[in-house]
Order: C-alpha cells, then sequence, then structure tokens
C-alpha cells in the first residue's frame, strides 16, 4: 500500500510523519493533513520552547508576582508536568530549567542564540501557581521552566490526532514515537528500543497500534561544559542521575509516555518501577549495571 | 491503581480536547501575528525592553551543508522575522520510497531495516547546523 511522509527540523530534533492513506483517493488530503500536523509541531515550540527567548513561556518567566494569561497550548503542558512533580514529590521538577541553562543547555538549534536568564537558585515546582479558572500562571519566584519532558509529547499527541482517520500513520520525533493503526503492510507496527551502547541494534522489539513509545536516556546530549553530565539532570543535585542508561515507556498518550519516562530516569529503581506500575503503563528500561528491567507486564 | 491510571489519561485527553477548543488551529496564520505583536506591547511595557529590531528578511531560503553522508539541504522559511519551517530539501514529500535516503547518520544510526521505527534517548539536529547557518545567512540583515 502506499505510504506518505515528510521530515522537517523543529524541537531541536528531526521530526518524521508517514502515513498510510488507506486508499488512494485519500493521498491528496493526508498530504495536507501531514503539514498540519507539522505546524502543530512549529506551534507548541513557538509557545513551549525554553531556548527562544520571545517563546510564549519565556516571556512569561520573566514575569514574577503577577497572573499572567497564557494559552493552552502552554497552559496544558504545564499543568501536566506539575501534576508529575507532584506525584513524584519533585524529583521531577519544571523548573529545573535554570541548573539546565547554567550546564549548558541553552542554546538555540537553529540560531545558535543562547539564553541567559536570572532566576531564584531555590525555587521549585511549588513555586508555580496555574489558576485553572482564569487561565493564568503565577510565578512566587523568578524562575527558569522547563517543558522539555512534556512539551514534544504533547505536540505528538497533537499531531497524532490531526491523522487518525487514516489507516495508519507513524510520528518519530527523534526516537519519541506515536504509531497509529496499522503499517503499510497491514500489520502492528514494529517497534524497536534502541541498545544505548551497540546503537545499531535492538534492547527489545514491540508490535503496537495506538500507542507512544518515549525513551530517555543520557547517551545523546552531553553537557559542554561539565563531564558527565547530560540533558537529563536532577533538579535538586543539579547532576545527571546515573540510575538508568536508558527508561522507555510504551503509554496511550505521547506526553505520559515522555514525561513518566523523564520522571523515571530521574528515580532510583523502586520508586521509578513503583511510579509506572501505578500508572498502568509499561517500562523497559536499562539500569546502569547493564541490567534490562521490564515493568508493568510487557 | 486503576484510578492512578485513569487519571494521567483524563489530563491528556482534556489537554487535547482544550487545545482544540480554543480553535486556533485553521487561523493560526492570521491569529498568531496581532496577538504577538499586542502581548510583546504588554511585556515590553513591563520589562522596558528596547523595541526589536529585526534579524531576518522575510522569505524563503535554501541552505546547503556537509555531513558525514554528504551534502544536506534544508529549506527555511521566515515570517514576520521568526523561522517558520525548516524543510530537509532531499526529504520533500515522496511516496512509498525508502524512509531514511538523503539523512544524516544520526537519523539513520537510530533505523534498523528489520522494524517499522526505533525508539531511543532523542538525537539533536547538530548534523544539519551547516545547512542551517547557510539558509538563515542569507536571510540575515545586515
Amino acid at each position: 500500500m502506499d505510504t506518505l511522509s515528510k521530515a522537517k527540523l523543529a524541537m531541536d530534533t528531526v521530526i518524521r510523519i508517514k502515513v498510510v492513506p488507506g486508499h488512494h483517493r485519500l493521498l491528496q488530503e493526508a498530504e495536507e493533513r501531514i503539514n498540519r500536523a507539522f505546524m502543530v509541531f512549529r506551534s507548541i515550540e513557538q509557545a513551549c520552547s525554553r531556548f527562544d527567548v520571545n517563546s510564549e513561556l519565556m516571556r512569561a518567566c520573566r514575569e514574577t508576582g503577577r497572573p499572567v494569561p497564557i494559552s493552552p497550548r502552554l497552559f496544558e503542558p504545564l499543568k501536566f508536568a506539575l501534576a508529575m512533580a507532584e506525584v513524584t514529590d519533585g524529583a521531577f521538577d519544571p523548573t529545573v530549567g535554570l541548573a539546565q541553562e547554567e550546564l549548558g543547555f541553552n542554546r538555540h538549534y537553529l540560531t545558535g542564540e543562547t539564553a541567559r536568564s536570572t532566576a531564584d537558585r531555590l525555587a521549585s515546582f511549588r513555586d508555580i501557581v496555574l489558576n485553572e479558572r482564569d487561565r493564568t500562571l503565577f510565578l512566587r519566584t523568578p524562575l527558569v521552566i522547563d517543558l522539555g519532558a512534556v512539551a514534544k509529547g504533547f505536540a505528538i499527541d497533537l499531531a497524532a490526532s490531526e491523522l487518525k482517520d487514516f489507516a495508519g500513520f507513524m510520528i518519530d520525533a527523534g526516537g519519541d514515537l506515536y504509531a497509529g493503526g496499522l503499517n503499510e503492510r497491514g500489520e502492528l507496527w514494529q517497534v524497536g528500543i534502541r541498545h544505548p551502547i551497540y546503537k545499531h541494534s535492538c534492547l527489545q522489539t514491540l508490535d503496537i497500534s495506538n500507542q507512544s513509545i518515549c525513551t530517555s536516556g543520557g547517551y545523546e546530549r552531553k553537557s559542554p561544559l561539565m563531564k558527565g553530565v547530560h540533558h537529563i539532570i536532577d533538579p535538586k543535585s543539579r547532576r545527571s542521575p546515573n540510575e538508568w542508561i536508558s527508561c522507555s515507556i510504551i503509554a496511550p498518550f505521547a506526553m505520559m509516555a515522555d514525561a513518566f519516562s523523564t520522571a523515571a530516569f530521574l528515580m532510583n529503581a523502586e520508586n521509578g518501577e513503583r511510579l509506572i506500575e501505578q500508572a498502568g503503563i509499561s517500562g523497559i528500561m536499562m539500569s546502569s549495571n547493564f541490567r534490562i528491567v521490564n515493568v508493568g507486564g510487557i | 491503581m486503576a484510578n492512578m491510571s485513569k487519571k494521567w489519561i483524563v489530563l491528556c485527553t482534556a489537554a487535547i480536547a482544550t487545545v482544540y477548543a480554543a480553535g486556533y488551529w485553521d487561523t493560526e496564520s492570521q491569529a498568531t501575528i496581532p496577538n504577538a505583536a499586542a502581548d510583546d506591547q504588554v511585556l515590553q511595557a513591563a520589562s522596558s525592553e528596547p523595541s526589536i529590531n529585526n534579524t531576518y528578511k522575510d522569505g524563503i531560503y535554501s541552505g546547503t551543508g556537509m555531513n558525514r553522508r554528504g551534502s544536506i539541504q534544508v529549506t527555511i522559511t521566515i515570517e514576520q522575522d521568526r523561522i517558520m519551517d525548516v524543510e530537509i530539501s532531499d526529504f520533500a514529500m515522496h511516496y512509498s520510497e525508502s524512509d531514511i535516503v538523503g539523512l544524516p547518520d544520526e537519523v539513520t544510526q537510530s533505523q534498523s531495516a528489520t522494524v517499522d521505527n526505533v525508539s531511543g534517548a532523542t538525537y539533536s539536529t547538530a548534523a544539519f547546523e551547516d545547512a542551517v547557518q547557510d539558509a538563515l545567512a542569507q536571510a540575515a540583515i545586515h
């Protein structure tokens, strides 16, 4: 069966979208829908990017002590991140943005501009107040919010809802995936979990449909400033955790898979596994001593 | 346990519905410009930042760069001084070919012949940097 695919850069990675239209006369519509799906990524990036001083997020972060109205495309992923911070008691904390900036994760991937914020190093997610009724954000102290663990997942989910009427589609945002329907052979999508060390092989493969798989790992993005530090940073120690080498989560929504893979990566084995089990989702992880751990009935 | 699981699904479902209910998707190109301008004025008044000087000329620019597999080309669209789109030119809309022809190692390495796709830690866009810089240099207002 014919497929249609396209790739663009967004959110500092390569976004690839593939659609199995299901019928030849749907090709034109598939092309339009793919373009809309890419627009979703750009739109969420413009709202939620920490690397763009003019994003809605960074403009809002410069306002302390007064409620600022924010759009749903920023409000919703932030709300999800705060729920995750709450349930992990701050092991996952979206106010990690300042620490990330200070460790060199502050350069815009297109313009090369670097962001430097002045903010309160003691701030935590409890200094962020979202008002559901007025749709406002209130910061008690200057802080830098990072939505790196939710915004891409959310964009994938929104893009998926643009493509849901086709026989099948795959959205691959640099290794975070959502597989909808069936592949071009009419089968479940077969997805591999990349081996963190032997990069051409897979830890495991899974057959999925209407599910997301997101992976958090420290093996792709290293700090330019500090040895042994990568882009996932413990908000309290301001260093990278070393319980896991790779955490992959399988969930019905990419925002869930994205946030839970980062949260589990930040926690010790016992707490991380409990977090995944309680959410009713599944995980495939590799611990720092190369043990493969399957959680939640895989 | 079941309730915990439901909570996250409800959050995701509601988040998607809320963004769609805001209804800006279809009118994005018209709606963002006045809104963004209004927001900027409000926030600038509060933070007394200098007025915005444009960095780029609006238009469509293509740039070329080298990576380990050879040359790679991107096409960048700039509107209202913002980078609105970065397309990998060799990978424009195409039908039923191999997915990864013309993409750099970072992308192809993460793939495998035996599966549809591979999930891994998010790779960066470093392989595209030269091509992007080439295109932005043409767009820059000197």
